[in-house]
């Protein structure tokens, strides 16, 4: 980096934390503090929403998915505006007109304590964890591009993002996502007009070529519950999975709480169902290009830094014979690339392909080979966008894109933080330990809260690095107990159900889950969030059929 | 146990008119994928 790109950097995160403190309106009630007093407008809430899922996870790990996978993880989101529509009329009215803190509390009035207790601690467990591997990705990638230590990285991102939230509440949370949104956003704009300016084809050749090596394939409706991308998982277990991230996850409805009406909070949804889908395909759009990019230009046989260099010191030999094979397979590669570019017919495409297929042969090779040397999982895929930013970008855009990803870690580490010091103040501290206690000691224990949340999310970053595929992990933390918690909301909604059945019913439902996951692994883990949510209904409608009806209040 | 009192406000037909903008926006932002994906993928 140069420079004007570390100057930007550095402007940007003093920027965000500066800011985030400045617009902060002071508050010692609680109700300011963690729901900005329900005064925030519905644009500002909605692009918060989608800056706490918005991660540096998506700036790294799905634009390098789109490298080498193409455009199919798209599928993920299919469900998600249907999601955002059925949340709209249900759960969204219910959490907002029942002028609660968190989802959990809902489920107190509708059923009881202990139901409320044991959804609000697999939230704080499983978003605990996920917290720190939503901080772990750029951190490890940063670390092996500058040379620093992870835990350098790891404060870097966390510090600032800590101190703000702490200081400036949900406010400062929601203001500094929205700048967040802007920048990730442009960020995302420029890098792919830079890229089409550089190919040196057209963009339609550039799509053809793509699209030729299947990176441009969307669609897979195969019914195949192994596959974790398809159209009917992204449709009907993604709308699942969703359902429950937007409907009972508390990063997400403490976004829509601090909304001013039920109707701003429902339309602050809607920002989420127009844009995710074209969000997304841009992201991995961008990937694709990059992908393109390189046919043309020289790339690195390995793009982890690190693992590229305790290769070539550990296994001289063996590292040279493979570059130099990779070398010429680029070399071969580039010219049917530019053959297939200037004129599409069979034999051109088949020339490609065939070359193509020969580079990403010597890549296997040469990444087993680091996986042997290293002893780590090959996670070359999350340093491919970082090489092109930092080697293929002009200066400026390199610092943007870099402050990007940093901004979308902070973002979505900030929010998570929130919610999490939310739930463990207002499910835990206030309702077994301080039931009426002053406001104020509960803004104290929120920031409290908040700091230990932010010291936990640091050392877990520091474990998440050994776990596989970024992207995967966070998603199959939260598989395991999603589906479930969106099942006992469900039954919440159902007038017949009981206290009983909720509760029997969510720990069947997380039993049945896990029983999937580790017996049956080739169960996609997208689907995971189905069978939980139908368990925990169907159980939990069938234990309520059995369950005495509850007293009649008497009126007074 | 208690049972909650509240219930839902009823859908304003600015939120109806909303859905059926996502779903339209969704409809087409499916088929310009499609599209992108027939074009190009051979």
């Amino acid at each position: 980096m140069r420079s004007l790109d570390w100057a930007i950097l550095i402007a940007y995160i003093a920027y965000v934390g500066i800011d985030g403190i400045r617009r902060t309106k002071r508050s010692t009630e609680i109700e300011g503090y963690l729901l900005a007093n329900r005064s925030l407008p519905w644009w500002a809430v909605g692009l918060s929403v989608m800056a706490t899922q918005l991660s540096a996870i998506t700036m790294i790990g799905t634009t390098g998915q789109g490298a080498t996978d193409g455009l199919r993880f798209v599928q993920f989101y299919f469900g998600l505006p249907l999601a955002m529509v059925i949340l709209g009329v249900t759960l969204v009215p219910f959490l907002h007109g029942a002028r609660v803190f968190t989802a959990y509390e809902f489920l107190e009035r509708r059923f009881d304590a202990k139901t409320r207790s044991l959804t609000a601690f697999l939230f704080l467990l499983s978003r605990g964890l996920s917290c720190g591997t939503i901080l772990a990705a750029p951190a490890v990638v940063f670390s092996s591009i500058f040379g620093w230590p992870v835990a350098w990285s790891v404060a870097i991102m966390g510090i600032p993002t800590v101190i703000y939230t702490i200081v400036g509440g949900v406010q400062a949370v929601a203001w500094a996502d929205v700048k967040q949104m802007v920048l990730v956003v442009t960020a995302i704009t420029a890098v792919i007009a830079v890229v089409l300016f550089k190919l040196p084809v057209t963009p339609d050749a550039a799509l053809h070529v793509a699209g030729a090596v299947g990176r441009l394939r969307v669609f897979d409706f195969s019914f195949d519950i192994t596959q974790t991308y398809t159209f009917w998982s992204g449709l009907i277990g993604g709308m699942f999975l969703m359902l429950a991230y937007f409907g009972t996850d508390q990063s997400q409805v403490q976004r829509y709480l601090t909304a001013k009406s039920v109707d701003e909070a429902r339309s602050s949804l809607l920002i989420s169902a127009y844009w995710k889908i074209p969000l997304q395909a841009g992201v991995l759009l961008v990937g694709v290009l990059v992908f393109v990019y390189y046919l043309f230009m020289p790339q690195p046989m390995l793009f982890n830094p690190t693992h590229d260099r305790r290769v070539r010191e550990a296994q001289p030999v063996e590292y040279q014979a493979l570059a130099s094979q990779f070398g010429a397979a680029l070399a071969q590669r580039d010219t049917a690339a530019r053959a297939m570019a200037a004129r599409r017919n069979d034999g051109t495409r088949d020339a490609f392909r065939s070359a193509e297929k020969h580079v990403q042969d010597v890549r296997t090779e040469a990444l087993a080979l680091a996986a042997r040397v290293t002893g780590e999982s090959s996670r070359d895929v999350n340093y491919i966008i970082p090489h092109f930013v930092l080697f293929d970008l002009p200066v400026g855009l390199t610092g943007i894109f870099i402050a990007a990803v940093m901004a979308a870690a902070m973002s979505a580490v900030a929010g998570e933080l929130n919610s999490l010091a939310t739930a463990s103040v207002i499910d835990f501290y206030r309702r077994w330990f301080r039931p009426n206690a002053p406001d104020t000691t509960y803004v104290r224990a929120s920031k409290i809260a908040t700091m230990i949340w932010g010291l936990f999310a640091c050392i877990i970053a520091s474990y998440a690095v050994r776990l596989g595929s970024l992207i995967e992990v966070v998603n199959r933390f939260g598989s395991f107990f999603y589906g479930s918690i969106l099942g006992v909301f469900v039954l919440a909604m159902v007038r017949r159900s009981r206290a009983t059945g909720a509760f029997v019913g969510l720990m069947a439902g997380i039993s049945v889950v896990g029983a999937v996951a580790f017996g049956l692994p080739q169960v996609a883990f997208l689907w995971h969030n189905v069978i939980g949510a139908v368990t925990v209904v169907v159980v939990g409608l069938v234990v309520s059929a059995f369950s005495p009806a509850p007293p009649t209040p008497v009126a007074r | 146990m208690t049972s909650t009192s509240e219930s839902p406000p009823p859908t304003t037909p600015t939120f109806r008119q909303n859905l059926i903008r996502v779903i339209a926006v969704q409809v087409g932002a499916l088929l310009l994928l499609w599209l992108l994906q027939s074009r190009y993928t051979s």
